[in-house]
């Protein structure tokens, strides 16, 4: 739902990622923080501005 | 004691906090035995150009409701800012944008289009739209302009207080009167309602709060007494600030969450989505699917009265 509420806030879905891993599965762990540190690198800073007179 | 000096005004509003005023009844002659009303636009035939003539700081108090998107309506608010001690954010358009902040979902473009080409009702093959000035034979023509995004009170002038609720309850304004009738206004930056969230202050029945579908209001009559969040409605009480006197929840009707968030909540849209999906019993993809159909308009429902004021204030557009 949250995912659905970003999309019409205009936030990309794949700034946003759940996932579940287990006390004992460091290595999954590992690469998923990797994965997604990438994901977010590769879309780039989320421009926001707050709003205003033009924008 | 010298009357105290009372300015009301509207900008982007539909009224209704005005009328909230008059609601207070006879209480109103108190109002006028404590107060000279200088500016009323909706009542009392004072022109901008009468406060412009003020000296600075000499309206003691001024009410404010609305949000403020125009050209005019930011003129009025700097210069009611400039010649009143006290200004009040007054409503839930002031105070965090209300309604007319869903309009942040679109941009001003798509804003133009709807309301002058594509809306069924129009005639107009020439697709014109409100010019901010416009030459006729008789000279020219202006128009406020419209700004890109709806903007609360405090986004463009310093406020005292707050007074959120669509409209502000009688109760809230009487509150306001008293502590200006005795001098004993809150500190400064105060949120002139309850600090608890609807949720403490409601009567109702709270059990269990696990739910495995959400209605709509239309969709089933709920059973008095019960909490109407654990009957699958989705009522705001949990992340929205009380002091209304839980008036939508006595008659069975959800809260829609206009007074905005409660202390120490920067974001009531998130911290309701997250209310909502801690007590949805989904076990499963298909539960999670379902439950987000139900839901039909995320963004509209949980930031109803707040876009504005929100963390992300408006839908964000991608620059690339």
């Amino acid at each position: 739902m949250l995912k659905k509420m970003l999309a019409q806030l205009g936030i990309e879905e794949q700034r946003v990622r759940l996932d579940w891993v287990s006390a004992s599965e460091g290595d999954r762990f590992a690469s998923i923080v990797n994965e997604m540190t990438e994901q977010v690198r590769a879309l780039g800073p989320m421009s926001r501005d707050n709003g205003g007179k033009n924008g | 004691m010298a009357k105290l000096k009372l300015a009301l005004y509207w900008a982007g509003a539909c009224g209704g906090c005005d009328v909230a005023v008059l609601d207070i009844n006879e209480k109103i002659l108190d109002v006028a035995n404590l107060a000279d009303i200088v500016f009323w636009p909706i009542a009392l035939d004072f022109k901008y150009h009468h406060v412009e003539a003020m000296p600075d700081k000499s309206i003691d108090v001024c009410l404010f409701n609305g949000m403020v998107r125009s050209s005019e309506q930011e003129h009025l608010a700097k210069l009611l800012r400039a010649k009143s001690k006290v200004l009040v954010a007054f409503g839930s358009c002031a105070c965090f944008g209300g309604i007319p902040a869903l309009a942040n979902l679109y941009t001003r473009a798509e804003i133009m289009e709807r309301a002058y080409i594509e809306a069924p009702s129009n005639d107009n093959p020439n697709k014109t739209l409100p010019q901010t000035k416009t030459q006729v034979p008789e000279g020219e023509l202006t128009l406020p302009e419209l700004f890109e995004t709806v903007l609360t009170l405090a986004q463009v002038v310093p406020v005292e207080y707050f007074m959120p609720g669509c409209p502000p309850t009688v109760d809230l304004i009487l509150k306001v009167v008293n502590a200006l009738a005795t001098n004993s206004l809150p500190p400064a930056g105060a949120v002139i309602a309850s600090n608890k969230t609807l949720c403490e202050e409601c009567e109702r029945k709270k059990e269990d709060k696990k739910i495995t579908k959400i209605y709509r209001t239309h969709q089933i009559i709920p059973v008095p007494e019960k909490c109407l969040l654990e009957q699958g409605l989705l009522c705001m009480g949990p992340a929205t600030r009380g002091g209304c006197g839980a008036l939508c929840v006595k008659v069975n009707i959800p809260c829609r969450g206009c007074f905005g968030p409660p202390a120490g909540v920067p974001d009531q849209g998130a911290k309701l989505v997250s209310a909502v999906a801690s007590i949805y019993q989904a076990n499963t993809d298909e539960d999670i699917a379902r439950m987000v159909n139900e839901v039909v308009d995320p963004a509209g429902t949980f930031y109803r009265f707040g876009l504005s004021n929100s963390m992300l204030k408006k839908k964000r557009l991608q620059r690339r």
